[in-house]
């Protein structure tokens, strides 16, 4: 007497089932393998081509047309300022926003279409980004060009799409039980969402914000449009002063025919690469900071 | 405070959309007694109760028709307001809900955005006491910057109630409060309800018969959106004047 778990036909299935299995381990640690070695690859060339062009003179300089000369200040504190500027607007917009659509917006058609329009938004491509820019803050506002306002601003308008639809999503994943229980003590709805709803979504905010930051950071395209690609051999004293940012020195030098500009590029790409890692490093921190255990 | 009347129903209709989720209830609930609201799932005893603290309000579809007034004013009046509702009518939910917080900002919250406390010492006091009729004071006086998420099931409801309490509240409405305890936390919030009575007026809704035989005085029946029958708990179960009640409480339906 033998059950349909003891038969032959049974068995060949399961052996098969097993094999199948392995096989798709393999496939995925295929995948890691080659991605991680395309990423490790980058890495390697980079620090064999750049480390040697990193010295103080490099890290506190700005760009030249000699390549001994050239460094890669300018660019970073271009970079820098920049960044200010698309932070300081895109994420208190993009919070609002995201609070606004979630927890406060009455479900109308209208309101369905703002919603499409910003998951759009955040798939335009970047350029097209770059001549917005360039048609409002530069001719219709006037603002000077290739300063880190502009730039920052345009890459606002850029970013904000991203950090509304991950603060969404934040906002979205809070239990309504803690809604419930702060309108139940009488807190009224705007207190809800600022003492326990936004506490609670703000490591995801975050986090959010922190990728389309790090977006924003590399971004070279809209920031061509508005004339940040100029050769600024100091490095920019303030919001609107002419700048460039890091992407575009490496652009730029790339471009360069002189070939001691090579060892400039790798060594500015390193330094691009070191900032982004930064800024990861930062949104892990603060993921864990103020994450809640429950 | 005895048996005066804090609350009345008359011709309540409750919609969700097109769904008429209460039909036609009128009900008055009484000073210093538990009135129970029973029934099988689905019934709407939930749905009524989250009604009398205009908690439905939440949901953008649920429409409340009729008429509920508390000391006599329309709680669906432009006059009042829900926040102010919320403070008078309290309100403890099915699964526990404490705060992500200590325990002390738990009880503490309410009485600040209402600002009830008159300086620190004045809030510590509100914490105690509240904490103390909730039956919790002498388990957690020690660790109250401790997370109220730390503990235990039982001690979270509770923590809840004295959340509710520390606000000082006319009525208390409870959810199927203990339906996510153990029966051993279910005893204490049991007793809990039963030394609370006296200050409130308690309405707790719940799926043990047993339940609302034990602590209320007043029981109402629900059954498909319709108060079937509301009486003296033991007349209701031991003299239920409509065949569905008594179908329901001997236990052929449910």
């Amino acid at each position: 007497m033998s059950s349909t778990f003891q038969s032959d036909a049974f068995m060949q299935r399961l052996a098969k089932r097993h094999a199948a299995e392995k096989r798709f381990r393999l496939l995925g640690l295929g995948a890691i393998v080659l991605s991680l070695g395309f990423l490790a690859l980058l890495l390697f060339i980079m620090l064999k081509n750049g480390l040697a062009g990193i010295d103080w003179q490099f890290l506190s300089g700005s760009d030249s047309t000699e390549a001994s000369v050239a460094g890669v200040w300018g660019a970073a504190k271009g970079s820098l300022l920049t960044m200010i500027v698309t932070l300081a607007i895109s994420f208190p917009l993009g919070v609002c926003a995201a609070i606004y659509l979630e927890e406060f917006a009455p479900r109308t058609r209208w309101i369905e279409w703002v919603e499409v329009s910003i998951n759009n938004l955040a798939a335009v491509p970047s350029i097209i980004f770059g001549l917005l820019g360039l048609a409002v803050f530069i001719n219709t506002f006037q603002m000077p060009r290739s300063a880190p306002l502009v730039g920052g601003l345009t890459l606002a308008l850029m970013t904000m799409p991203v950090i509304v639809i991950s603060g969404r999503n934040a906002i979205k994943a809070v239990p309504p039980s803690i809604r419930d229980a702060a309108l139940a003590v009488g807190a009224s709805e705007v207190q809800t969402v600022f003492h326990h709803v936004l506490p609670l979504a703000l490591p995801g905010i975050l986090t959010g914000t922190i990728i389309g930051m790090a977006r924003a950071l590399g971004e070279t395209a809209p920031l061509l449009m508005i004339g940040m690609r100029a050769f600024v051999a100091s490095p920019p004293d303030g919001f609107t002063d002419p700048s460039t940012v890091l992407p575009m020195q490496i652009f730029l030098w790339s471009d360069e025919i002189d070939r001691a500009f090579v060892v400039n590029t790798s060594a500015a790409i390193i330094v691009l690469l070191v900032f982004l890692m930064a800024m990861n490093g930062l949104a892990i921190y603060l993921r864990n900071k103020f994450e809640v255990r429950w | 405070m005895t048996n005066e009347t804090k609350m009345t129903a008359r011709h309540v209709d409750v919609f969700y959309g097109d769904k008429k989720a209460i039909d036609d209830v009128s009900i008055d609930i009484d000073n210093g007694i538990v009135t129970a609201f029973i029934g099988p799932s689905g019934c709407g005893k939930s749905t009524f109760l989250r009604s009398l603290n205009r908690m439905n309000d939440t949901i953008p579809i649920a429409r409340v028709t009729g008429e509920i007034k508390l000391d006599g004013d329309d709680i669906y009046a432009s006059g009042m307001d829900p926040v102010a509702l919320r403070a008078r009518v309290g309100m403890v939910f099915q699964k526990p809900n404490p705060f992500p917080k200590s325990i002390y900002e738990n009880i503490a919250y309410g009485p600040r955005i209402h600002g009830i406390a008159q300086g620190k010492a004045d809030m510590d006091a509100i914490v105690e006491k509240a904490l103390t009729r909730a039956g919790l004071w002498q388990e957690v006086k020690d660790r109250l910057t401790d997370a109220g998420t730390a503990l235990s099931g039982g001690q979270q409801q509770r923590l809840c109630i004295a959340r509710a309490i520390a606000v000082s509240p006319e009525v208390i409405l409870m959810d199927e409060p203990c339906s996510a305890l153990d029966p051993i936390a279910t005893a204490r919030i049991e007793e809990l309800i039963e030394d609370l009575k006296n200050r409130y007026a308690i309405v707790i809704v719940t799926h043990s018969m047993q339940q609302a035989a034990r602590v209320s005085q007043r029981t109402a029946f629900f059954h498909l959106g319709n108060l079937v029958e509301y009486g003296d708990t033991e007349q209701v179960f031991q003299n239920p004047q409509e065949t569905r009640t008594k179908d329901y409480i001997t236990g052929r339906y449910g």
